[in-house]
Protein backbone atom coordinates (compact mmCIF):
# COMPACT_ATOMS: atom_id res chain seq x y z
CA UNK A 1 0.00 0.00 0.00
CA UNK A 2 1.25 3.65 -0.52
CA UNK A 3 2.68 5.12 2.05
CA UNK A 4 0.43 8.16 1.55
CA UNK A 5 -2.67 5.93 2.11
CA UNK A 6 -1.40 4.65 5.29
CA UNK A 7 -1.11 7.98 6.69
CA UNK A 8 -4.45 8.85 5.44
CA UNK A 9 -5.82 5.56 7.15
CA UNK A 10 -3.63 6.62 10.51
CA UNK A 11 -5.30 9.63 10.93
CA UNK A 12 -8.75 7.90 10.69
CA UNK A 13 -7.44 5.83 12.98
CA UNK A 14 -6.62 8.88 15.72
CA UNK A 15 -10.27 10.34 15.18
CA UNK A 16 -11.54 6.68 15.78
CA UNK A 17 -9.31 6.23 19.02
CA UNK A 18 -9.87 10.23 20.16
CA UNK A 19 -13.73 9.13 20.30
CA UNK A 20 -12.96 5.22 21.85
CA UNK A 21 -10.90 7.23 24.83
CA UNK A 22 -13.45 10.00 25.32
CA UNK A 23 -16.37 7.71 25.66
CA UNK A 24 -14.17 5.62 28.25
CA UNK A 25 -13.15 8.37 29.89
CA UNK A 26 -16.26 9.84 30.89
CA UNK A 27 -17.92 6.08 31.58
CA UNK A 28 -14.95 5.20 34.33
CA UNK A 29 -15.58 8.56 35.47
CA UNK A 30 -19.36 7.80 36.49
CA UNK A 31 -17.93 4.23 37.52
CA UNK A 32 -16.10 6.16 40.04
CA UNK A 33 -13.00 4.70 38.51
CA UNK A 34 -11.04 7.26 38.53
CA UNK A 35 -7.53 6.12 37.78
CA UNK A 36 -9.12 4.68 34.45
CA UNK A 37 -10.54 8.15 33.83
CA UNK A 38 -7.12 9.35 34.38
CA UNK A 39 -5.43 6.99 31.87
CA UNK A 40 -7.83 7.51 28.83
CA UNK A 41 -7.55 11.52 29.33
CA UNK A 42 -3.56 11.02 29.27
CA UNK A 43 -3.82 8.79 26.10
CA UNK A 44 -6.41 11.46 24.85
CA UNK A 45 -3.68 14.12 25.06
CA UNK A 46 -0.89 12.69 23.99
CA UNK A 47 -2.82 11.43 20.66
CA UNK A 48 -3.41 15.31 20.20
CA UNK A 49 0.78 15.80 19.26
CA UNK A 50 1.12 12.79 17.26
CA UNK A 51 -1.69 13.69 15.28
CA UNK A 52 0.01 17.08 14.35
CA UNK A 53 3.01 15.57 13.89
CA UNK A 54 1.08 13.17 11.30
CA UNK A 55 -0.35 16.15 9.62
CA UNK A 56 2.87 18.25 9.58
CA UNK A 57 4.38 15.18 7.82
CA UNK A 58 2.26 14.23 5.43
CA UNK A 59 2.49 17.71 4.14
CA UNK A 60 6.18 17.58 4.13
CA UNK A 61 5.89 14.74 2.09
CA UNK A 62 3.30 15.68 -0.43
CA UNK A 63 5.20 18.77 -1.22
CA UNK A 64 6.40 18.74 -4.86
CA UNK A 65 4.87 15.23 -5.62
CA UNK A 66 1.33 15.73 -7.19
CA UNK A 67 -1.62 16.24 -4.35
CA UNK A 68 -4.09 14.23 -4.31
CA UNK B 1 -23.42 38.99 -17.28
CA UNK B 2 -24.81 39.12 -20.60
CA UNK B 3 -27.08 36.15 -19.98
CA UNK B 4 -28.17 36.62 -16.62
CA UNK B 5 -29.60 40.05 -17.24
CA UNK B 6 -32.90 38.97 -17.22
CA UNK B 7 -35.31 38.35 -14.24
CA UNK B 8 -35.97 35.57 -13.05
CA UNK B 9 -32.41 33.91 -13.73
CA UNK B 10 -32.79 31.16 -16.23
CA UNK B 11 -29.80 29.16 -13.62
CA UNK B 12 -31.79 26.69 -11.60
CA UNK B 13 -28.52 25.86 -9.17
CA UNK B 14 -29.02 28.59 -6.72
CA UNK B 15 -24.88 28.82 -6.42
CA UNK B 16 -24.52 31.20 -9.24
CA UNK B 17 -23.17 33.71 -6.46
CA UNK B 18 -20.66 31.22 -5.00
CA UNK B 19 -17.70 32.17 -6.33
CA UNK B 20 -14.49 31.36 -4.25
CA UNK B 21 -12.43 28.64 -5.93
CA UNK B 22 -12.94 24.78 -4.74
CA UNK B 23 -15.28 26.51 -1.93
CA UNK B 24 -17.23 22.97 -1.58
CA UNK B 25 -14.47 20.51 -2.24
CA UNK B 26 -12.91 19.18 1.22
CA UNK B 27 -9.51 17.71 -0.68
CA UNK B 28 -7.50 15.23 1.19
CA UNK B 29 -5.30 17.75 2.70
CA UNK B 30 -8.25 19.81 4.18
CA UNK B 31 -10.21 16.81 5.64
CA UNK B 32 -6.42 15.85 7.41
CA UNK B 33 -6.28 19.41 8.64
CA UNK B 34 -9.92 18.94 9.96
CA UNK B 35 -9.22 15.72 11.82
CA UNK B 36 -5.68 17.11 13.80
CA UNK B 37 -8.15 19.77 14.77
CA UNK B 38 -10.30 17.65 16.24
CA UNK B 39 -7.76 15.69 17.69
CA UNK B 40 -6.86 18.67 19.23
CA UNK B 41 -10.54 19.55 20.56
CA UNK B 42 -10.95 15.96 21.92
CA UNK B 43 -7.93 16.86 24.07
CA UNK B 44 -8.53 20.03 25.04
CA UNK B 45 -12.02 18.48 25.79
CA UNK B 46 -11.00 15.74 28.01
CA UNK B 47 -8.76 18.26 30.49
CA UNK B 48 -11.44 19.10 32.40
CA UNK B 49 -12.64 15.23 33.11
CA UNK B 50 -8.87 14.50 33.86
CA UNK B 51 -8.94 17.30 36.11
CA UNK B 52 -12.44 16.12 38.16
CA UNK B 53 -10.70 12.88 38.25
CA UNK B 54 -7.06 13.57 39.73
CA UNK B 55 -9.47 16.26 42.47
CA UNK B 56 -11.71 12.62 42.92
CA UNK B 57 -8.11 10.66 43.48
CA UNK B 58 -6.35 12.55 45.82
CA UNK B 59 -8.72 13.82 48.56
CA UNK B 60 -12.21 14.33 47.92
CA UNK B 61 -12.33 11.14 46.47
CA UNK B 62 -13.04 8.86 49.68
CA UNK B 63 -15.55 10.59 51.76
CA UNK B 64 -14.33 9.29 55.39
CA UNK B 65 -17.08 11.02 57.66
CA UNK B 66 -16.18 11.44 61.49
CA UNK B 67 -17.10 8.29 63.51
CA UNK B 68 -20.22 8.85 65.12
CA UNK B 69 -21.84 7.25 67.42
CA UNK B 70 -25.32 5.89 67.17
CA UNK B 71 -26.35 4.17 70.32
CA UNK B 72 -25.08 2.36 73.92
CA UNK B 73 -24.61 -1.35 73.05
CA UNK B 74 -26.55 -1.86 75.71
CA UNK B 75 -29.47 0.31 74.53
CA UNK B 76 -30.10 -2.16 72.06
CA UNK B 77 -31.43 -5.41 72.62
CA UNK B 78 -30.56 -8.20 70.21
CA UNK B 79 -33.40 -8.19 67.52
CA UNK B 80 -34.14 -4.53 67.72
CA UNK B 81 -33.59 -1.58 65.65
CA UNK B 82 -32.82 2.21 66.07
CA UNK B 83 -32.98 4.93 63.76
CA UNK B 84 -30.25 7.83 63.52
CA UNK B 85 -29.06 10.19 60.82
CA UNK B 86 -26.14 9.37 58.81
CA UNK B 87 -23.89 10.67 57.08
CA UNK B 88 -25.92 14.25 57.02
CA UNK B 89 -28.61 15.03 59.73
CA UNK B 90 -31.45 14.47 56.58
CA UNK B 91 -30.00 10.99 55.86
CA UNK B 92 -31.92 8.81 57.92
CA UNK B 93 -30.39 5.40 58.79
CA UNK B 94 -31.35 2.05 60.72
CA UNK B 95 -29.54 -0.22 62.89
CA UNK B 96 -30.59 -3.81 63.49
CA UNK B 97 -28.50 -5.79 66.38
CA UNK B 98 -28.65 -9.25 64.58
CA UNK B 99 -26.83 -10.62 67.48
CA UNK B 100 -24.80 -9.93 70.41
CA UNK B 101 -21.96 -9.06 68.57
CA UNK B 102 -23.84 -8.47 65.00
CA UNK B 103 -25.08 -5.28 63.73
CA UNK B 104 -25.98 -3.82 60.39
CA UNK B 105 -26.89 -0.39 59.61
CA UNK B 106 -28.89 0.61 55.70
CA UNK B 107 -29.86 4.22 54.88
CA UNK B 108 -33.24 4.18 55.42
CA UNK B 109 -34.68 5.51 52.30
CA UNK B 110 -35.75 2.64 49.89
CA UNK B 111 -34.40 2.83 46.85
CA UNK B 112 -37.59 2.32 44.85
CA UNK B 113 -39.39 5.52 45.84
CA UNK B 114 -37.42 6.83 48.86
CA UNK B 115 -40.26 6.11 51.76
CA UNK B 116 -38.15 4.88 54.82
CA UNK B 117 -38.35 1.64 55.45
CA UNK B 118 -38.56 -0.43 58.55
CA UNK B 119 -37.04 -3.34 60.25
CA UNK B 120 -39.93 -5.70 61.07
CA UNK B 121 -38.69 -7.73 63.72
CA UNK B 122 -41.28 -10.70 63.86
CA UNK B 123 -40.77 -11.33 59.99
CA UNK B 124 -36.83 -10.67 60.14
CA UNK B 125 -36.98 -8.34 56.82
CA UNK B 126 -36.76 -4.75 56.40
CA UNK B 127 -40.41 -3.81 55.02
CA UNK B 128 -41.26 -1.04 52.97
CA UNK B 129 -44.89 0.27 53.48
CA UNK B 130 -45.05 2.49 50.24
CA UNK B 131 -45.47 -0.46 47.80
CA UNK B 132 -45.07 -3.60 50.11
CA UNK B 133 -40.96 -3.43 48.89
CA UNK B 134 -38.50 -6.10 51.44
CA UNK B 135 -35.17 -6.18 51.89
CA UNK B 136 -32.84 -8.67 52.99
CA UNK B 137 -31.29 -7.67 56.36
CA UNK B 138 -27.69 -9.21 56.22
CA UNK B 139 -26.95 -7.85 52.81
CA UNK B 140 -30.00 -4.88 52.11
CA UNK B 141 -30.81 -6.79 48.64
CA UNK B 142 -34.26 -6.54 47.82
CA UNK B 143 -36.03 -9.51 48.22
CA UNK B 144 -39.45 -8.89 46.92
CA UNK B 145 -41.91 -5.65 45.48
CA UNK B 146 -40.54 -3.07 43.20
CA UNK B 147 -37.10 -2.00 44.25
CA UNK B 148 -34.31 -3.34 42.34
CA UNK B 149 -30.89 -1.97 44.14
CA UNK B 150 -30.05 -3.03 47.37
CA UNK B 151 -30.02 -0.43 50.31
CA UNK B 152 -27.26 1.65 50.64
CA UNK B 153 -25.21 -0.51 53.64
CA UNK B 154 -22.87 1.91 56.62
CA UNK B 155 -20.34 0.23 58.01
CA UNK B 156 -20.42 0.49 61.74
CA UNK B 157 -18.03 -0.05 63.84
CA UNK B 158 -18.48 -1.42 67.80
CA UNK B 159 -16.12 0.23 70.69
CA UNK B 160 -16.11 0.73 74.23
CA UNK B 161 -19.82 -0.63 73.91
CA UNK B 162 -21.18 1.64 71.64
CA UNK B 163 -21.78 1.43 68.08
CA UNK B 164 -20.01 3.75 65.71
CA UNK B 165 -21.06 4.39 62.09
CA UNK B 166 -18.03 4.66 59.90
CA UNK B 167 -19.00 5.48 56.33
CA UNK B 168 -21.15 4.45 53.63
CA UNK B 169 -20.74 1.74 51.37
CA UNK B 170 -19.40 2.50 48.18
CA UNK B 171 -22.59 1.26 45.77
CA UNK B 172 -21.58 -1.36 42.97
CA UNK B 173 -23.56 -1.08 40.04
S1 LIG C 1 -41.04 3.25 47.85
FE1 LIG C 1 -40.47 1.41 48.78
S2 LIG C 1 -41.50 -0.05 47.58
FE2 LIG C 1 -42.02 1.80 46.57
Amino acid sequence: MKAKNMRFILMCMVLFLNIIFTQKMVHQYFYENYKNALIYCALNLVIFPAALFLYKYDVKKLKGADRG
Amino acid sequence: MEKNNRFPFEEDNYTHNINRNNERKLDRRGFMKTLAGAAGVFAVSSLPWGALAAKELMGLGEKEYPHQKITDIAAIPIGDSVEFAFPGEHDSALLIRLGENKFVAYQNACTHLRCPVYWVKAEGEIICPCHHGKFDVKTGEPTAGPPRRPLPEIIVKVEKGAVYAVKVKRYEG
